[in-house]
């Protein structure tokens, strides 16, 4: 009697985790039903884009249920990261900026797009080469393009007009003459509008890529392709020290910003910047936020970033082909048209008619009338491109402190190389270090 | 016989328990230390054994080294604030117990250490920032310039460890009132009738008997001061409109590195480091605790 | 200061306006303890306070400055606005579930291996007594990593039971029921049951558990307010916006791209207050538990 008591025990929690594990089952089951489709998207803002996808895709797909879960981008990538290691249950379509999705090609855990896609990409008239590039590998077609994170000036033409500037700045020493005119003090000084919104504080890797904008439109960048699939940094030099000056300059010298000033698109859209570099979507954002802004966009002095964002499908066999067709549909004119409109993040496909939407928001225009010769740059497909872009943010707030850096040239160079350094031995930890 | 049928149902009462506990705690600490000798990132296919390169890493990593030293600081600010404090406030909070305001006391210094973290840091955030905070408010009333609370290196440092100290402190506070009803009244009797006078009979008797508590509460604070993550996490979280300086900590650290640069073993090897404090510091709460026992 | 001996004799006057003197001396020290305890609680409380009213200010109030402590004109408009954007209702669903779920797993487990650990005193038993207690003091955060892969190797990940796996039991439980085991359970009364013929699991259910009943209340609330709380563990397994716990859900709540302090207030408060609740409700079996932490010895 004793014993079976003893064992009557067991037998619940045997019971219970079984429970559990039949739970977890039965939801694994469900989401594999083949009708069932899962975007993952990084972009909080494009869950409306990919649900109005889906209601067009309704006619050819009656049965067809698709299952929005965005995300914010680092949550993303982390779950992306991990589910696609952990062999993912049903099919989703899955969007990756093409430096993102460079690690799982490696490692083949995104399968290759089938032919008819793979044609339609590839095809010059649909996607310009840079595009189509980002989105495959050794030839291959992996990803559908969809849009890109490119970045333009955003200046308040009201406080422009305050201050008797008339123009957008074209060179990056007006950018710092303006932020001075534009910066508003109170009696003491100090300022209470910054005249030019940088990126200076935060976690993550964020504020070196708003370094690496700025460098390069003094011609310098973090990394370099160094042939041969290898990488070298680049801004141990005149570049990396004009731009990190600049920022030291702004901060200390003429004071148009400090790092705990309200900043980016928030403090633009309140009135709290006059100026400040972002990506497309900021239109979009401020149309719903702060719909009264008077403001004007214009492109950059030399060159922007250009992160394409792809679609990409993981999901095996005849069910990955309705995740294929997403990917499709969501690049048909009236979406993409739709996407430019309601979101603001700017497509990829060539030969489609946006100026219904360019013409009513004159603000687009600096995404997409650059001047010729514009220098577009984006993030090298490496493994440990966050890593590199981390570690350097972590040193740049280091110096953005420092105000005795602002005026000596040695002890930039110096923190330069230091950084520059650092992140060699990254490379050469990964075997990706130019020799 | 008897014995024997006894021991059956102890080992097979104690068997489910066991093997959840083998699952859940045994085993992952036990994968944590092997981790930390493999090359183990979780995209590549290729996992191979490094030995101890992956500590040898460590040992030049800047970031890493800046979140021991900033976790080390945390943990020991925390410390010395709340230590002190904890003991005066549960001193007048005992010495006043049969008031009827003891329950409102004990409830009020607690609640901190119960309520959600995450909202509570929201709360300080607000209290910190630097332009529309009222801890600034206060400060220029006083003719003191505002502070950049949660941007300045220092300071930032200093908001986390304000923030943890107000959660550490009830949990300490209470620990010591549970010492003070402990204590042998007749001998506080004796010292009053001896004419020591209440801060004396504190600083002389209650302070040495309450050795042990002592220990115990440094070590159980400074052991969760190492673990700090949330308060670094809120205080500095990636908000783009309204960040604050990163405070790297350690565990904050590790994620990073297992989550976001997908080096889990490198990331053990950092968790490994920590429970190496760890236990450290509970050895010396042990061997101090024996030294006492043997005077 | 020196005191005479005490000595049994009639008070004199003078004596009696000393004791008077005494007296007012005390009172009066009683007060600035009250007032400097007082002090102390407002000020530890403050900080929920400014959570509360913040909750209840518009967005214009939320920027101005001086910074206000009560707000001008309250409006529930952070309320609705958070209710309405976030599915902030399932997420304490989800932190309620985890952490009640969480509680019946410990408080199960270490009522099981607390009574045998106190009350079979054998040697293997012993021996597995000393692991328990050795793991008590490795941090979480040290294994959580392993312990995620785990979760992700059953498909747990974005389930309660994925929380669960982290929080189902308790070494420090185990301990404080093992003590509560040898201090309030007399081996005789074991005994004189056993003699009577009662099998041991009877003994353990109609025995053992009854005269636990408030050391387990203690270790149920200590449970459930550390699931509630708990905040590393579910940031790493809970990835989808509809299976995060409050506590998550909260600080991605400001990791999008723009702050809105009111609503942040707004969806803190909303949580903050029942858990405030609930802890001033179940204070005593609380404070036993917590205290009974410092026992160790």
């Amino acid at each position: 009697m004793k014993n079976r008591s003893a064992k009557t025990r067991i037998s619940t929690r045997a019971l219970l985790v079984s429970a559990a594990f039949g739970a977890a089952l039965l939801s694994g089951v469900s989401t594999v039903s083949a009708e069932t489709l899962t975007v993952w998207s990084g972009y909080p803002e494009m869950a409306p884009f990919y649900e109005h996808v889906a209601q067009g895709m309704k006619a050819a797909y009656p049965k067809l249920e698709v299952k929005v879960e965005a995300i914010a981008l680092r949550e993303h990538e982390k779950r992306v990261a991990l589910g696609l290691t952990g062999g993912q249950d049903g099919t989703t379509v899955i969007e990756l900026s093409g430096s993102t999705a460079t690690r799982y090609l490696e490692n083949d855990l995104l399968p290759e797009a089938p032919a008819d896609i793979s044609t339609f990409v590839k095809d010059p008239k649909n996607f310009d080469k840079f595009f189509s590039d980002t989105a495959g590998q050794g030839g291959k077609i992996y990803g559908v393009p969809l849009f890109r994170g490119q970045g333009a000036l955003y200046y308040n033409t009201d406080m422009f007009k305050a201050a008797g500037l008339t123009a957008a700045p074209k060179t990056m020493e007006e950018y710092s003459a303006y932020a001075e005119k534009l910066t508003k003090r109170d009696a003491s000084g100090k300022a209470t509008v910054s005249g030019w919104s940088m990126r200076l504080s935060g976690g993550g890797q964020g504020i070196a890529e708003k370094f690496w904008i700025n460098m390069h439109q003094y011609g310098g960048a973090i990394l370099v392709p160094a042939g041969d699939g290898k990488w070298k940094p680049n801004f141990a030099n005149e570049a990396g020290r004009k731009a990190l000056k600049q920022y030291l300059t702004n901060i200390f010298t003429t004071k148009t910003v400090t790092p705990e000033m309200p900043a980016d698109a928030d403090a633009f859209e309140r009135g709290q910047t006059a100026m400040f570099i972002r990506e497309s979507w900021v239109i979009g954002d401020i149309a719903k936020k702060a719909p009264d802004l008077k403001y004007a966009t214009a492109p950059l002095p030399k060159g922007s970033i250009a992160l394409p964002t792809n679609l990409y499908v993981a999901g095996k066999g005849a069910d990955a082909k309705v995740g294929w067709e997403f990917a499709k549909a969501a690049n048909s004119p009236d979406n993409l048209v739709w996407l430019l409109q309601n979101v603001g993040w700017l497509p990829n496909r060539s030969g489609v008619d946006y100026s219904a939407v360019t013409s009513k928001q004159p603000a687009f225009a600096a995404f997409v009338d650059y001047p010729k010769g514009y220098e577009f740059f984006t993030l090298p497909s490496i493994g440990p491109i966050e890593e590199i872009l981390t570690r350097v943010a972590a040193q740049l707030v280091v110096a953005f402190g420092d105000a005795s850096m602002a005026g000596d040239d040695a002890k930039i160079d110096a923190f330069l190389k230091k950084t520059s350094d650092e992140v060699n031995t990254i490379l050469a930890r990964e075997g990706l270090a130019a020799k | 016989m008897l014995k024997r049928k006894r021991w059956i149902f102890a080992i097979l009462a104690i068997l489910p328990t066991l093997a959840l506990f083998a699952y859940v705690r045994l085993y992952p600490i036990a994968d944590t230390l092997r981790l930390s000798l493999f090359k183990w990132d979780i995209l590549s296919k290729n996992k191979p054994f490094v030995g101890l390169a992956n500590f040898r890493e460590l040992t030049g990593d800047h970031l890493f080294i800046d979140a021991l030293v900033n976790t080390t600081i945390i943990a020991f600010g925390v410390l010395i604030l709340t230590i002190p404090m904890a003991l005066i406030i549960a001193a007048l909070i005992f010495h006043r117990t049969r008031s009827r305001m003891a329950g409102f006391y004990e409830t009020a210094v607690f609640i901190p250490h119960v309520v959600s973290l995450v909202p509570a840091a929201m709360a300080w955030k607000w209290i910190f920032d630097a332009r529309l905070g009222p801890l600034n408010a206060l400060l220029t009333f006083f003719g003191i310039p505002a502070q950049s609370w949660l941007f300045d290196p220092v300071l930032s440092v200093i908001c986390i460890i304000i923030l943890c100290s107000w959660q550490a402190l009830g949990y300490a506070v209470l620990i010591y009132i549970v010492g003070f009803k402990n204590l042998p009244v007749s001998l506080y009797e004796a010292a009053k009738l001896d004419g020591a006078s209440g801060p004396q009979s504190f600083w002389y008797l209650s302070i040495p008997m309450l050795k042990p508590i002592t220990l115990y509460v440094s070590v159980v604070t400074l052991v969760s001061g190492f673990n700090v993550y949330a308060q670094a996490f809120v205080l500095a979280s990636d908000a783009q409109g309204a960040p604050g300086r990163q405070v790297r900590v350690l565990v904050l650290d590790m994620l990073e590195n297992s989550f976001r640069n997908y080096r889990v073993g490198y990331a053990a090897s950092e968790a490994v480091v920590l429970l190496v404090i760890v236990l450290g510091l509970t050895l010396i709460q042990f061997s101090m605790l024996r030294e006492r026992g043997k005077v | 200061m020196t005191v005479n001996p005490v000595t049994y004799i009639e008070p004199t006057t003078e004596e009696l306006a000393e004791g008077v003197r005494l007296r007012r001396k005390k009172r009066m020290t009683n007060f600035a303890i009250d007032v400097f305890l007082i002090i102390v609680s407002i000020l530890m409380l403050l900080p929920l306070v400014f959570l509360v009213a913040n909750a209840f200010k518009t967005p214009a109030e939320m920027l101005s400055w001086p910074p206000t402590i009560i707000p001008r004109d309250p409006t529930i408009a952070n309320f609705s606005a958070v209710l309405g954007e976030t599915p902030l209702l399932r997420w304490i669903g989800n932190s309620i579930a985890f952490a009640v779920m969480s509680t019946i797993a410990i408080v199960a487990t270490s009522a099981i291996a607390g009574y045998i650990f106190g009350k079979f005193r054998f040697r293997t038993l012993n021996i597995l007594f000393a692991l328990f207690l050795a793991t008590a003091i490795v941090p979480f955060e040290v294994y959580m990593i392993p312990l995620y892969f785990q979760a992700k190797s059953l498909g747990i990940l974005n389930s309660v039971w994925g929380l669960l796996l982290g929080y189902l039991v308790m070494s420090f439980g185990i301990f404080l029921i093992r003590q509560n085991v040898i201090h309030s359970i007399p081996d005789e009364l074991l005994e004189a049951a056993r003699i009577d013929g009662a099998g041991e699991f009877w003994i353990f259910l109609h025995i053992v558990l009854p005269l636990l009943r408030g050391a387990l209340g203690a270790l149920a609330v200590l449970a459930f307010f550390q699931a509630w709380t708990a905040f590393a563990w579910p940031m790493i397994v809970t990835t989808t916006r509809t299976s995060y716990t409050i506590e998550v859900g909260l600080a991605l709540f400001q990791t999008g791209f723009t702050v809105d302090l009111g609503r942040l207030s707004a969806a803190s408060a909303t949580v903050l207050i029942p858990s405030i609740l609930l802890f001033v409700v179940l204070r005593r079996n609380f404070v036993q538990g917590v205290a009974s932490t410092g026992l160790k010895e």
